[in-house]
């Protein structure tokens, strides 16, 4: 079953290395290049006490190419899933070589497993050798720029992926197995698959952990570290803040601007500061409406996850994915030994 | 080998198919002893493929049951070793070579006979080494054959092997069955829409038609006990007990009856013609036929 599951997969298989092998060219080069900025940029730094200027040099210079490459990385488990786990199984009933191949001396459970395995490793191992090259192809920019948990980043880094190709491919061979069609097999996985790498990372991954919650004063100072004021759906929102003392941790809610009462600060308080606040002649990103929101004595609630749970949220990710995948062979496995046609 | 205590080759009794409202198999009961050589003979359509594909266990019967062998079609790997199949159209893998779909026999049954295999192929004059997307359909199902012929099983089940062959592909095709089953010693189902075929190798008939099971034995049983019989008309209809007409046409001043009923006993009106295997199938389609359209 080993000899045959390899002899039907050798040409997806030539064509994944001879991909993988480009890309593997690119990201060494490419680490070695962010390598050297690396040490450029440490070599500005040096004795300096203000690193900002250089770090923002050397973010911009490579922070698209990541971000692109980590899209890129987050689409291959869906592309094996839609190319190696749609046909694998659709392929079969199409051409009707189920009806030889399920008449040999090996039952359709152990022939569907088998598979499964075979070409389900090879996925895992093309997506998590990718994963591993630009793991280290970026890691002195993750180390300055210290955005682990962001969307991209975090599914596009160490051993995520893994689970994320285990569950792609399962996924499009349990639907090439219900749908009995390539075609519609393929468009089903890649759409299938893509939906729920959007919404995983929104809906489930900040639940995956408990949450410590903690509530920040939003003083004038800490009103001009963020990123962005304003208010949505009648709620005034401040946008990308940090925990003054974990810095690198990973938010995962923010409450709306809320006044020391606990009530959501009121829309036209909001406003009046954001359009004419008292002049006081302040500096500062967002000048005197930081000073005017600062004196209503503002806070947000926060809920977070500190930096050092990176690792138990790869691992728990992956777990989760690897489970999914579990759970999808094990009704493929059931659906070909009862119910085929 | 074949003898009277094994279990019969298949047991269905009250075997039914549906696929959503059309109804394939409707309570098909009939027992199958060992050794022979079964003929599946009915019209298109009238569930041959599907009676033989839950024979081989690609099909779940809605109700009834079907035993091959004397065991659940397809229970175990032990239990599909002893059964080989080939399918309509004789599908095989386009992207194998010949070579590659022995190879494929040999890793996935415990029991193949390489040389079997391999000595045929060189006889129907196969290239190993050519892909099997490229050849003609009276050597795809050849190879099909040898590739469910050389796991040794114990029953072969041909599902209208030959019928997208011509006439010489065909023959060639159906001595080289006949020879695997005399080598193997087994016992072998073959359906068709084509009577010739049947009558060339079969000793033991189903005749399957408007999803029912119309009638069932051995070939040389069906012919002792089925005549034709000529009378004027009236007289037909009153038969003695234990003589069934399957079929009657009337020609002008003469009716002309397909009967059943034992050897000469009890005495029939008429001198009793013995009939021919193409009228006896063609009485219990058309019998059939004429029900459906009820």
């Amino acid at each position: 079953m080993i000899w045959l599951s390899w002899r039907q997969f050798r040409v997806q298989a030539l064509a994944g290395a001879v991909a993988l092998v480009l890309a593997a060219a690119y990201l060494v080069y490419l680490g070695g290049d962010i390598r050297d900025a690396h040490d450029v940029y440490r070599s500005k730094c040096g004795g300096r006490a203000d690193c900002a200027e250089p770090r923002a040099q050397f973010r911009s210079a490579y922070e698209s190419t990541l971000l692109f490459l980590a899209a890129g990385l987050g689409l291959v488990p869906a592309v094996l899933g839609t190319f190696w786990g749609a046909p694998l199984v659709a392929r079969e009933l199409e051409a009707g070589t189920h009806r030889m191949v399920w008449n040999q001396s090996v039952t359709r459970g152990r022939w569907l497993l088998v598979k499964l395995l075979v070409v389900g490793a090879a996925a895992m191992v093309v997506t998590g050798t990718a994963a591993a090259l630009l793991t280290w192809a970026a890691a002195p920019f993750d180390e300055v720029v210290e955005n682990r948990f962001g969307t991209f980043e975090f599914g596009a880094r160490n051993v995520a992926p893994v689970g994320y190709a285990a569950l792609a491919f399962t996924f499009g061979a349990v639907a090439g197995l219900v749908l009995r069609r390539t075609l519609p097999a393929m468009a089903v996985t890649l759409a299938g698959f893509l939906v729920f790498q959007f919404l995983f990372p929104n809906l489930v991954r900040p639940g995956l952990m408990p949450p410590e919650r903690t509530t920040l004063p939003m003083t004038a100072q800490a009103i001009n570290q963020a990123r962005s004021l304003g208010s949505i759906g009648g709620g005034a929102v401040v946008g990308g803040v940090r925990i003054p003392d974990e810095p690198d941790a990973w938010i995962s809610d923010l409450s709306p601007l809320r006044t020391a009462d606990g009530r959501n600060l009121g829309e036209r308080r909001f406003n009046a500061c954001l359009d004419s606040p008292p002049r006081t002649g302040a500096t500062g990103t967002f000048g005197d409406t930081a000073v005017c929101l600062g004196k209503l004595r503002l806070h947000v609630a926060v809920a977070y996850h500190p930096a050092d749970r990176y690792w138990a949220f790869q691992w728990a990710e992956t777990a989760v994915y690897l489970a999914l995948s579990g759970l999808l062979a094990a009704f493929g496995l059931w659906r070909v030994r009862r119910r085929v046609t | 080998m074949p003898n009277t205590t094994s279990p019969p080759v298949l047991h269905a009794e009250g075997l039914t198919k549906r696929y959503g409202r059309r109804t394939a198999l409707s309570d098909v009961s009939l027992s199958v002893p060992p050794g022979r050589i079964i003929g599946l003979v009915g019209p298109n359509g009238a569930g041959k493929s599907t009676l033989l594909h839950l024979a081989c266990g690609l099909v779940e019967p809605t109700s009834g049951s079907l035993a091959v062998l004397g065991s659940r079609p397809a229970a175990d790997a032990a239990h599909l070793a002893r059964v080989g199949f080939v399918a309509q159209d004789t599908p095989v893998y386009g992207s194998f070579t010949v070579a590659e779909h022995l190879r494929l026999g040999a890793r996935l049954n415990p029991a193949w006979d390489q040389g079997l295999a391999e000595r045929r192929i060189a006889q129907v004059g196969l290239n190993p080494d050519q892909k099997a997307g490229r050849l003609s359909g009276g050597q795809r199902a050849q190879l099909a054959l040898t590739i469910a012929a050389a796991k040794r099983p114990e029953l072969l089940i041909f599902d209208e092997p030959a019928a997208a062959l011509d006439p010489l592909a065909r023959s060639g095709f159906l001595r080289n069955l006949m020879e695997f089953v005399t080598e193997l010693g087994a016992s072998a189902v073959l359906s068709s829409h084509l009577l010739d075929d049947i009558e060339r190798v079969c000793d033991h008939l189903i005749v399957l038609s408007g999803s029912r099971v119309q009638v069932a034995g051995d070939v040389r049983d069906l012919l002792a006990t089925h005549h034709r019989v000529t009378a004027p008309p009236g007289e037909l209809e009153r038969l003695p007990p234990g003589v069934e007409t399957v079929r009657v046409e009337h020609h002008g001043r003469a009716s002309v009856a397909v009967v059943r009923g034992d050897a000469g006993r009890p005495p029939l009106p008429r001198p009793a013609e013995p009939v021919s295997l193409e009228e006896l199938v063609l009485s219990y389609m058309t019998r059939a036929a004429g029900e459906g359209r009820r």
